[in-house]
């Protein structure tokens, strides 16, 4: 087992204990419970920084030029922008959620791209990842995905609170959940952190398809086609929620809208982004 | 010292037996506590006499055991104001605790908040520390009571801690204040609308206001009553009339006007909210008949929460304490039981401890007296010399006894070792210094 591989079976680890610690101060709010669950989640962001840095040096390359690795820098993304939130907002509730879906990207990444130590790139890959358009253009996207995720996150916690306070059962659970405010703040923030990226991702990504850098029919493929998707859709809720001032319920749903579709965009059968 | 306690509390007296006993007019305590300090002077006795609205309560640590009449009379004495029948119908209704182990819990629950009205309440710490202090300034606590009111602290900062007694409203007033701070968080910045100027939105606009709020708008038919509250609340009275226009500033709304019919409707409120771009609104209808209508509720973005939806949230929450309650009755159960135990071990080990020092003291003593006798020219420099060597050896001897009968003691209240074994270990000590025989007069050989 190389550094970088046993480094991440660590991290993947402490992304299920903090998500477990976290997950159960939900039910029992116990300080050490929130603590412990923080400083795990806190370990496994620089443990897994460090694995996907060694990687590169093992590799001599960018960390995401299979699906293993991407899933792999987006798993990282996703916890240190839920430490971002926790930083910001406290959102230990999110904590759950995002460290749970940290650890199930590493682990899909690893069933995917099997020893991810070994499965490298192809030349081809390689070489496409040395221009910096197509650097510039994954690492937004993934960054912008693992915001709408978190952001999906708040706006479902939003959609759980909202719910109990109009139905006016289980109020016990809001005196454990973030206050309806703070998570549609922070729905919105992530959202709007988010939709720029993923401008910039969809725009370094046509800077090499439009002068003939992609097969023929790229402008047909799935994966575009669905990126415009999700960009329309994440375009739809910042103008609902800025400009026209549509009620944060229905902004919510947008969100979760959203984050169906780049769940799709992520999974979504591909002939334009093969590389090898 | 045998501890012990009487008095009565909210569970054995109703407020009109209470109220012939309490001792919280200004000046009753310290009355009450010179009176108990003049009674007990010279006995060696402590005392902290704890009277708050729910409960008066006397502890005492006093050399003898004392009667229920004794210790009546001490209360009742210490009251001092003639009481109906001489106080003959307080009997039915006394609390009476007598040793370490009960007194202990009964003092660990009080201070927890587990035996207050409002279960879990923080308030009675305050009031014991306040009582603890006031006997402590009156000389009336020594090391007996010290020990177990500062043990009663940290077991309720424990108990408090670890079960979270202290969370969950109190009142509606607070469960009105807790919803809000789900909704917006921080009430810092936010603004409260009272609608109506009765009792119950003042007290529920406190508690907004001590988590936070700001802000306060009074509104009231009533223009001169409207200011009137606002003053009290450091707020700003506004017209009637004008009402609707303010809805559109306030994060929260407390209606309690005296209108047989809703004041706030839909068709206003959905507008309120377009001019408000959908900012949430918290609205609290304490008015009976309700002053909002019902149908606000539905609208996005606005929760509207009436009387019994707000004394249902206070009732959850005093289920959920309850059951937090019984881990922390547990736990105090504990503590109550360690702490009496140690308690018991100290009082068990001192005696040993005294007859050992008192028997090396007095062999000291004795061979002291001989070698004068033997030695009569010495100086009294040389005297002095010798007498502080003997003391000293005296002290050296007697310390590695003392501090094994009290690991002994220790040991068996810890439960580290059986109970018999700590007893026989004693008793070894006592048979090693064949204490209780006097010591022969010429060659220091016990007389059998």
């Amino acid at each position: 087992m190389t550094g970088s591989a046993a480094t991440l079976t660590i991290t993947l680890a402490l992304y299920l204990v903090g998500a477990a610690l976290l997950g159960a101060n939900l039910f029992v709010r116990r300080p050490g419970f929130l603590a412990a669950g923080r400083g795990a989640a806190i370990l496994a962001v620089i443990l897994h920084g460090v694995a996907i840095g060694l990687r590169c040096m093992e590799m001599h390359r960018a960390p995401f030029t299979n699906p293993a690795e991407s899933l792999s820098l987006l798993s990282w993304i996703v916890a240190l922008v839920y430490l971002g939130t926790e930083l910001l907002w406290k959102l230990s509730a999110a904590g759950p959620f995002a460290l749970s879906l940290s650890f199930l990207l590493v682990l899909l990444g690893a069933a995917l791209g099997g020893d991810t130590a070994r499965s490298g790139a192809g030349a081809g890959s390689a070489h496409l990842l040395s221009q910096r358009a197509i650097t510039l253009h994954i690492l937004a996207i993934i960054t912008a995905l693992a915001t709408f995720a978190l952001s999906f996150c708040c706006a479902a916690l939003y959609l759980i609170e909202n719910h109990i306070l109009k139905s006016k059962h289980g109020l016990v659970w809001m005196k454990r959940l973030p206050p309806l405010m703070t998570v549609e703040t922070a729905a919105f923030t992530l959202a709007a952190i988010g939709f720029p990226l993923l401008t910039i991702g969809i725009l370094s990504g046509l800077v090499r398809a439009i002068p003939g850098g992609m097969a023929a029919g790229w402008q047909m493929d799935p994966k575009i086609l669905l990126a415009y998707a999700v960009w329309a859709v994440y375009g739809v809720y910042l103008w609902g929620r800025v400009g026209a001032k549509w009620p944060a319920v229905r902004t919510a749903y947008v969100l979760l809208v959203g984050f169906a579709l780049c769940i799709l965009l992520y999974i979504v059968p591909t002939a334009a982004h093969l590389f090898e | 010292m045998p501890l012990s306690l009487i008095g009565l509390s909210h569970h054995t007296a109703p407020v009109e037996v209470r109220e012939q006993i309490a001792f919280t007019a200004p000046g009753d305590l310290e009355k009450a506590l010179a009176y108990l300090r003049e009674t007990l002077r010279g006995t060696g006795s402590e005392a902290v006499l704890l009277s708050t609205c729910n409960r008066t309560e006397l502890y005492l640590a006093t050399p003898e055991s004392l009667s229920t009449d004794d210790r009546m009379h001490l209360l009742l004495g210490a009251h001092g104001a003639g009481l109906h029948n001489g106080g003959a119908g307080f009997p039915p209704h006394l609390i009476e605790k007598r040793g370490g182990h009960s007194v202990t819990e009964h003092l660990f629950r009080v201070t927890s908040g587990l035996e207050s009205m409002v279960l879990g309440e923080s308030d009675i710490v305050r009031q014991v520390r306040s009582a603890y202090s006031s006997a402590n300034e009156a000389g009336l606590s020594g090391t007996l009571l010290k020990q177990l009111f500062h043990e009663a602290f940290r077991v309720a900062k424990r108990a408090r801690t670890e079960n979270d007694l202290g969370r969950g409203a109190f009142s509606v007033g607070h469960a009105a204040a807790e919803l809000a701070e789900t909704i917006f968080g921080s009430l810092t910045g936010h603004t409260v609308l009272l609608l109506g100027a009765g009792k119950m939105s003042e007290t529920t606009a406190r508690h907004l206001a001590s988590a936070g709020a700001t802000s306060v708008l009074v509104s009231n038919r009533t223009f001169d009553r409207a200011a009137r509250l606002a003053e009290l609340l450091n707020g700003r009275a506004v017209p009637y009339e004008e009402f609707p226009t303010h809805l559109q500033r306030a994060d929260i709304v407390i209606a309690s006007t005296a209108a047989p019919q809703p004041v706030v409707h839909r068709d206003m409120v959905e507008g309120v909210m377009r001019q408000r771009r959908q900012r949430p609104l918290f609205l609290i209808d304490i008015a009976v008949p309700r002053d909002i209508e019902t149908g606000v509720g539905d609208l996005d973005g606005v929760f509207l929460y009436n009387i019994d939806d707000l004394q249902q949230v206070v009732a959850e929450d005093i289920a959920e304490r309850r059951a937090r309650a019984a881990h922390a009755e547990a736990m105090v159960r504990e503590e109550a039981f360690a702490f009496a135990s140690r308690l018991r071990a100290q009082q068990s080990a001192a005696p040993l401890v005294t007859e050992v020092r008192a028997k090396i003291h007095t062999i000291a003593e004795q061979e002291l007296a001989r070698l004068r006798q033997r030695l009569p020219n010495l100086s009294d420099e040389e005297w002095r010399a010798i007498v502080a060597t003997v003391q000293s050896i005296e002290n050296k001897i007697a310390h590695d006894p003392t501090v094994k009968i009290k690991e002994f003691a220790a040991a068996a209240v810890d439960e580290a070792e059986p109970a018999g074994d700590a007893a026989q270990k004693m008793e070894t000590v006592r048979e090693l210094f064949n204490l209780g025989v006097t010591t022969g007069a010429d060659d220091g050989e016990p007389v059998k």
